[in-house]
């Protein structure tokens, strides 16, 4: 018995709409980086279980790989930023970044 | 070897290597800042910001000569594709691109040492985000348009947070990050859908599956709408359009200034270049009865939201810097128009469309750069208050503002004058009469906020005892400037050559 691909694909939604929900309503950045982390992880899923559908190519795979290796840069990045936001304001809540406004 | 493919990979692979040899230049130079010292040409902005100019330059001339040659006289060239597509829209895309990234890196190469800022990192990130800029302008699958729009996005990152010490560069940098970050995974998402509907990433596949759509066993109906929502929403954010654009002022006001240049123009391109090749490439078959053609509309709304908030909003602004932020954004809504007319009345309109965005590129340079030039160490020229009365006491500063002020607003005979008239008259040969007629308002009320600079370096006088702007002296601004404000006017005077270039560019991708 094989789980039809409807699962996985609603599975990743589900992970998509986590993550997108919890960067619009969280206010930690370091949450909203991990949220950031879940909607990648929910487009890797996505790529690899229809990559079962569309046989004869491994595109989706691929494209997978691809995607964990920028996660990894952007994490990278984002974290420094943070970094550096937390050492002249000692807080990541992201209602202090209040300095720039209309 | 194959010739042909080098040839024609030649612009990418120059700038690259270039900025390799920059990067390890710059880590056995001698040359370091010392925080102490006044001598702004000690640090490394005085040797790279030239090599980061010329490497650059020199990836716009080769794609020129590839222009002439002909993209399509390289064999082996389109081994790459459809990753990387060499053809006549990607070299004019990476000319402009080159072009702007060249501008910029001189105008850093004045205002960093100037702002004690001069450390050499700054040039190789220039470097490297104009490449992944070129790679999305050239990127004919979903695949290649990711990478190029992480690596061009994260470069930017980095220089937008330039200065450490600051809070409002940091927290610039932190907003444009994660919502950076946020529209580059709703982009992400809608690719994988599209993937799973037709089975492609590249998009001449993906444009194929949907035009031969059946109901029934074609591509899924709904993934396809959700895809093309998702893809348009991301994109959205990237060229900044209303409602997606809460991040660019703030993020274009906190960066350093030559980031801020480097992000309206590059940024903006290379975002409008794969708009177009996703928008009316993948989603463009079968004009407005296709199914999956829907976006026009929704695209329409977009450029008049856009143009509409954003004009009203920067004229509102006290900072300089912060209304040139939403005049951007408001440019981006003309382009929109554009690329909405694009659907009906084909190269043409795409070719004012890509017209549009050099002459923005050149008059954004130049108002970026003259207002670096207004500012010296400890007295950045931010507000209108700064700049009352420079226009008297420097006539040729204020001349070079005003020059690209007016082609910003659209006054013959500056670029911007025919950048517009051309989008105008596209969308009114599309049969798009109300758009043509909200942006030619608009265009109206953005007279406004441009005359007023104007009117504050001329007819007003610095409030007793407020600070004096004092302009900076540097070779770098002043070669952008002048750079620039002859590419305004010859773009002004002689358009026709110009606008045949960028409709054949444009026809390319047909």
């Amino acid at each position: 018995m094989t789980v039809p691909l409807e699962y996985f694909v609603i599975v990743a939604a589900a992970l998509f709409m986590t993550g997108a929900v919890g960067f619009l309503i969280r206010r930690n950045l370091l949450v909203l980086l991990m949220s950031i982390e879940l909607m990648l992880n929910a487009v890797n899923l996505t790529l690899v279980a229809f990559n079962r559908q569309h046989v004869g190519g491994h595109a989706g795979q691929i494209f997978t790989f691809f995607i964990i290796a920028i996660a990894a840069a952007e994490a990278a990045v984002g974290l420094a930023i943070v970094l550096a936001f937390f050492r002249l304001r000692s807080t990541v809540r992201s209602d202090d970044a209040d300095l720039l406004r209309n | 070897m194959n010739a042909g493919l080098f040839l024609g990979l030649s612009p990418l692979l120059v700038v690259s290597l270039g900025g390799l040899l920059l990067m390890v230049a710059e880590a056995f130079s001698k040359r370091r800042v010392d925080e102490t010292s006044d001598d702004r040409d000690a640090g490394p902005s005085s040797e790279l910001s030239l090599g980061t100019a010329v490497t650059l330059l020199a990836g716009a001339v080769f794609a020129a000569a590839i222009w002439f040659v002909g993209p399509e006289n390289l064999e082996g060239a389109s081994l790459v594709a459809p990753w990387v597509i060499v053809d006549r829209f990607t070299l004019f895309f990476s000319f402009v691109l080159c072009l702007g990234g060249a501008l910029a890196a001189l105008l850093a190469g004045g205002y960093l040492p100037e702002h004690r800022l001069d450390r050499g990192e700054f040039y190789p990130l220039i470097i490297f985000s104009t490449v992944g800029a070129m790679i999305l302008a050239a990127a004919g699958d979903l695949l290649s348009l990711f990478l190029g729009l992480e690596t061009m996005s994260l470069g930017v990152y980095a220089m937008v947070g330039f200065r450490r010490a600051s809070l409002r560069s940091t927290e610039a940098a932190v907003k444009y990050f994660l919502l950076g970050s946020f529209a580059a995974a709703l982009l992400l998402y809608g690719g994988a859908l599209l993937y799973g509907a037709t089975g492609h990433t590249d998009l001449a596949g993906i444009r194929e599956a949907i035009a031969n759509a059946q109901p029934g066993k074609g591509p899924n109906f709904a993934l396809v709408i959700t895809a093309a929502v998702l893809i348009i929403v991301g994109l959205a954010f990237k060229v900044s359009a209303v409602p997606f654009h809460m991040w660019t002022p703030d993020a274009y006001e906190g960066a350093p200034t030559p980031t801020t240049t480097y992000m309206a123009v590059a940024v903006k391109c290379a975002a409008f270049a794969t708009m177009l090749r996703v928008l009316v490439g993948a989603f463009g078959e079968g004009g407005l009865e296709s199914w999956a053609a829907g976006w026009p509309p929704v695209v329409a709304l977009l450029a008049v939201l856009t143009m509409t908030v954003a004009n009203l909003v920067a004229g509102q602004q006290e900072s300089v810097k912060r209304m040139l932020a939403y005049s951007s954004i408001a440019h981006a809504g003309y382009v929109l128009v554009g690329v909405v007319a694009t659907m009906r009345a084909g190269g043409d309109a795409q070719g004012s469309v890509m017209f549009y965005l050099l002459t923005y590129t050149v008059s954004t340079v130049g108002a970026f750069g003259a207002l670096i030039l207004m500012g010296s160490r400890g007295a950045e020229a931010v507000s209108y208050e700064d700049l009352a009365g420079v226009g008297k006491r420097h006539p040729a500063a204020g001349f070079a503002f005003s020059l690209f002020l007016l082609s910003l607003a659209g006054v013959p005979p500056t670029a911007g004058f025919f950048g517009k008239l051309y989008i105008v008259k596209a969308s009114i040969g599309a049969g798009l009469y109300p758009l043509a007629i909200i942006l030619l308002l608009n265009s109206v009320i953005s007279a406004y906020y441009y005359l007023r600079v104007m009117v504050y370096m001329y007819m007003r006088e610095p409030a007793p005892g407020a600070p004096i702007a004092k302009p900076m002296r540097s070779g770098y601004v002043a070669t952008a400037l002048v750079v620039a404000g002859v590419l305004v006017l010859v773009l002004g005077l002689w358009p026709t050559t110009s606008l045949q270039i960028a409709v054949e560019a444009a026809l390319a991708t047909r």
